[in-house]
């Protein structure tokens, strides 16, 4: 309930973020749609078992670690994308802007 | 069969050579060729016709699929093979001739690979094949017409298009048989019984296949393009309307007729759009004054009149349909092959300039004659005896009492008007008055090397007329091996007195009254019967398809990101509220697991998104951000996921360095918008917030542990030796996505430095801060004292135990993400430390990083191949002086990604913080004024 709880307010402020005009916060908006993501996928593997899932622990009681290895690869391709879109930002003039006009 | 395959793809390849040394002689060396080919098919007849079974061959091609180059060679097979072949041969040695000296460019390549394709396709005894060589044929058209150049180039793809969509219609139906039978043979296909008697499958797919004969065989409504392709040179369209192409319509027709015999819409549609293209067409033949323009034409009327009799599916009217197809490629290729020779000796094609051409050109004007006389149907040439073939027929055509009778006085009507148009092709041009130009050379006769060729077309009409008889064997092949019912064929030039000799003396002597009424058809000259043009009707359409898609693609022409991040956005709410309105079985309630910590991260996250959204400052709404990235790695520790928890955690940490350089750059607030856009994104906000957090409830956590997830934690140690079941998971099990997104990692920072060099800020910027010279924060060096004394120590330590994360992380948390983050970390220190970015310690070579590690992540994936597959850790025991141990090459992949993360948080700290050391006061000369933009 509160994992689903938390989703849903990070995708709504990203959401607002990611739909706003300066580059900037798109690229904010993103990395916390990542988040929110991530913690969708973990939820996927259920929040029920929430040891680590190492063998030399108690296995029986060890979250699901598929969803872990999936999530921890999309961390650091966000993380490669947030800066190549920083790098885009900031490759203007001395503005984000992205849009024309008021 | 597969050495005349073999031979033809050898010509062809040969043939560009050839041409580049001798020219247009060419021609005589490819006809010489194909004549021997010919002869040689003509010599195995004997196998194909009293053989009990059609020879065949088989080359091994997609083995795994079951598709493979099956040739086989039955009677219908021969025949067109035997066309193919004979009148290639024909019109090759024609065009040795027909063009100026000098290389033809493409021309001989495209007429071999035509004549190989077309070979291809009527052995094909594999759809797939089959398949592929239709189209080749389609490509090999679209080429040839397209050789003269800019007046080529519309006709040539109104030629394309309306083909190609047929071979798409032939491709569907392929599949469908496919799936449906389990076999690609087609010999199998069509005689199996399982798949016709389900009437509406076969409707379909007859359906299909009717739209690929329609297309290629230039029928109504698809036939425009065959009179448009006529600005191709004269021997291209010789061979298209005589053997190739359109016949390869008509072969397919008769390849399928077994199968579709009894299906109603097959025999409607061939039946009844065949006669009317055949009663159209000889319409507009007989308007035109351009003696090319009416051969073409005569073209679509004489193929109506086969693929309607392929339509009535009986073997009388299959072996007609067979007949008629010698026949007309005979005369037609002797047609078209005259009328070039006529273009070519008075420059014109005009009947209206031209006349009395009996006297000077003797040979030409036999031919001609002959090869009409046997279009219009008139004793004792082929074409009488095919056409009588026809309208019987016609007659006994099966289906409603009044089915027959209609069909056949179509045909009549048709004969009539062929009858009419040989008539004003043959007598305005070879007869009447010589027409005088002064401005042009009286026309003399083409030497034998120019005109044998179409009289040699044209006599294989006039000895097969009264020989007919000699093709018994084959007509009665074909009609077993074409219809339903099989029969017997017994073809001869004269049957008595029967109803077809009736009409046929009805359709001369109508044709006759008709030429005569109408001045030999000059009444009707240029009239324009119909409100539409088949060409414009398909520039309108196609001008249409295009406008349709810029329309479409106007949607999303704009560089506002907003547009194109909107419309998935909406597109997943619709999504989720149609989901929503179904209503799913969303399976038992999940038992209660929250607990009481959850709700701190929950109001933690709250807080310190609901800030960031509303926040005016960049570097606030970046923290605030950095704060919501810090609780949900609490979330990911809470949740059991340590590996993840601390990668989440460094890459804000890293996210926060990176960005902060970049906001240097930018201004402190963010850009103001209008009230309804932010109400109006705060709806769509809201919605989408809503939407995922109940699917997320709705859906997940739902179900006891994943049987994959299962699997690792039982298997994990066994399959991998280690213990970290997340890190095998990424460097064993999934090791190629892994090697996948470590290669976007590496790209993203290539593509960093591409940017910032293209956009000339690569290790330059500029000081926006202007600090007033007494300000305390003004003396770097003093102002990172603290900082570098901790760094000195910290910095090895952190470089250190990255190592050390890197080495245990196949058995506890670590690994090459983390570690090569927690690295990046410890440079991040050292840049930050720095009192000033020339004097830093990290400027290296980093772009080597990220190559050296996707080098040793792939190098470590190859050496799996060691036992037997990419990507394959290898386990091996390592003995050391202070005790051996047992590791794995998994390690070397993980030093692999732990490379590229450190060279990616290199790259971003140098390019996006380097600046030049600037004058200390004041803001640094323009970039460009300076002249020192990285890209420049």
């Amino acid at each position: 309930m509160t994992l689903s709880l938390a989703i849903g307010v990070l995708t709504a402020a990203a959401v607002y973020l990611v739909l706003q005009r300066g580059m900037v916060r798109i690229v904010l908006g993103l990395v916390l749609l990542g988040n929110a993501v991530n913690l969708l996928l973990v939820s996927a593997g259920g929040a029920f078992r929430r040891d680590r899932p190492l063998l030399t622990e108690a296995p029986e009681r060890a979250a699901d670690p598929l969803p872990q290895a999936f999530v921890l690869t999309a961390i650091v391709i966000t993380f490669s994308i947030t800066v190549y879109m920083l790098t885009l930002a900031g490759a203007g003039e001395d503005d984000d802007d992205t849009e024309d006009g008021p | 069969m597969l050495h005349l395959l073999a031979a033809l793809v050898a010509v062809t390849l040969l043939a560009p050579a050839v041409d580049r040394v001798l020219g247009r002689s060419t021609g005589w060396l490819v006809a010489g060729a194909l004549a021997l080919l010919t002869g040689l098919v003509l010599l195995g007849g004997g196998r194909v016709l009293e053989g009990e079974r059609p020879p065949e061959a088989a080359l091994s091609w997609m083995p795994t699929l079951g598709v493979g180059l099956y040739l086989r060679m039955d009677g219908l097979a021969w025949l067109f093979c035997v066309l193919v072949l004979g009148v290639g041969a024909l019109v090759l040695a024609y065009s040795a001739r027909y063009f100026p000296p000098g290389g033809q460019g493409g021309f001989f390549f495209a007429m071999s690979a035509f004549a190989t394709a077309m070979t291809g396709l009527v052995l094909a005894d594999d759809v797939v094949l089959l398949f592929v060589c239709w189209e080749l044929t389609t490509v090999c058209s679209f080429w040839l017409i397209g050789l003269p150049g800019a007046e080529g180039a519309r006709p040539a793809v109104r030629a394309f298009l309306p083909t190609a969509m047929g071979g798409l219609a032939l491709l569907t139906a392929v599949l469908l048989l496919w799936t449906r039978t389990g076999t690609t043979r087609l010999s199998v296909i069509v005689e199996d019984s399982s798949w016709t008697r389900d009437t509406g499958f076969a409707t379909v797919v007859a359906l299909l296949v009717v739209v690929a004969v329609l297309t290629k065989s230039a029928q109504f409504p698809f036939h425009a393009w065959l009179p448009d392709a006529m600005v191709a040179a004269t021997p291209v369209s010789a061979y298209l309307h005589a053997a190739a192409m359109v016949k390869a319509g008509v072969y397919v027709a008769m390849r399928f007729s077994p199968a579709f015999a009894d299906v109603v819409a097959w025999q409607v549609a061939l039946v009844g759009l065949g006669l009317l293209t055949a009663v159209m067409g000889a319409v507009f033949a007989l308007q035109k004054n351009d003696i090319k323009e009416l051969v073409a034409y005569s073209t679509i009327s004489q193929l109506g009149l086969i693929v309607a009799a392929v339509g009535v599916g009986t073997a009388e009217a299959l072996v007609a349909a067979a007949m008629h197809t010698l026949a007309h490629a005979l005369f037609k290729a002797a047609l078209f092959m005259a009328v070039g020779v006529v273009d070519h000796q008075t420059h014109t094609r005009d009947l209206r300039e031209l006349g009395g051409l009996r006297r000077s050109m003797p040979i030409t004007t036999a031919t001609s004659a002959l090869a009409a006389l046997s279009m219009a149907g008139i004793p004792p040439l082929l074409g009488f005896v095919s056409k009588e073939g026809l309208l019987e027929a016609f007659l006994h055509a099966p289906g409603p009492v009044w089915a027959g009778p209609v069909a056949a006085g179509a045909a009549v009507v048709a004969s009539a008007l062929t009858f009419a148009y040989a008539f004003r092709f043959v007598y305005p041009v070879f007869g009447g008055r010589v027409v005088r130009n002064p401005e042009r050379e009286p026309s003399r006769e083409a030497p034998w090397s120019f005109v044998a060729w179409p009289a040699l077309a044209a006599a294989g009409g006039l000895v097969l007329g009264p020989a007919v008889s000699l093709l018994n064997p084959l007509a009665g092949r074909i009609a077993e091996e074409t219809a339903r019912a099989g029969g017997e064929a017994d073809l001869a030039l004269w049957h008595g007195f029967t109803p077809a000799l009736g009409m046929s003396a009805a359709a001369v002597l109508l044709g006759a009254l008709l030429a005569w009424r109408t001045s030999f058809g000059a009444v009707l000259a240029g009239r324009r019967l119909f409100p539409v043009r088949g060409t414009e009707a398909f520039e309108r359409l196609y001008a249409g398809v295009v406008a349709l898609g810029e329309r479409t693609g106007d949607l999303t022409r704009t560089d506002a990101p907003v547009r194109h991040l909107a419309a998935p956005i909406v597109l997943v709410l619709v999504l989720a509220a149609v989901v929503a309105g179904a209503g799913l079985d969303y399976g038992v309630a999940p038992a209660p697991v929250v607990r009481p910590q959850d709700w701190v991260l929950v109001a933690l996250l709250t807080a310190s998104v609901s800030a960031a959204v509303l926040t005016r400052s960049r570097i606030a709404a970046l923290v605030l951000v950095g704060t919501a990235g810090f609780t949900t790695a609490l979330w990911f520790l809470f949740l059991g996921a340590f590996d993840v928890a601390l990668t989440q955690l460094l890459v804000e940490v890293l996210t926060v360095v990176v960005a902060v350089l970049v906001l240097r750059r930018l201004p402190r607030g963010f850009h103001a918008v209008r009230r309804a856009r932010t109400v109006a994104t705060g709806a769509v906000a809201v919605a989408a917030g809503l939407a995922a957090g109940l699917a997320a409830y709705a859906l997940t956590g739902r179900r006891e542990l994943s049987p994959v997830g299962d699997y690792l934690l039982s298997n994990a140690r066994e399959d991998t030796g280690g213990t970290n079941v997340v890190n095998t998971v990424l460097v064993d099990y999934r090791a190629l996505d892994t090697l996948g997104e470590l290669t976007v990692l590496g790209a993203a920072g290539l593509i960093v430095i591409a940017v910032l060099h293209s956009a000339g800020l690569s290790d330059q910027g500029r000081v926006l801060l202007n600090v007033p010279r007494t300000s305390p924060v003004w003396d770097s060096d003093d102002n990172t004292v603290a900082m570098r004394t901790v760094a000195r120590w910290l910095i090895p330590l952190l470089l250190v135990w990255s190592l050390y994360l890197l080495l245990r992380g196949h058995d506890e948390p670590g690994g090459g993400f983390i570690a090569g983050l927690v690295g990046g970390a410890g440079f991040a220190l050292a840049y930050l430390a720095s009192s000033s970015a020339s004097v830093e310690h990290v400027r290296r070579a980093y772009p080597i990083y990220i190559a050296c590690g996707v080098a040793l992540a792939l190098g470590a994936g190859l050496l799996g191949y060691a036992e037997g597959s990419f990507l394959r850790p290898l386990h091996f025991d390592l003995l050391l002086p202070w005790g051996g141990f047992s590791t794995t090459t998994a390690l070397v992949f993980d030093a692999g990604i732990y490379l590229a993360v450190v060279g990616v948080v290199l790259t971003a700290l140098n390019q996006l913080g380097l600046e030049r050391p600037v004058e200390r006061s004041g803001r640094a000369p323009d970039a460009r004024e300076r002249g020192l933009g990285g890209g420049r």
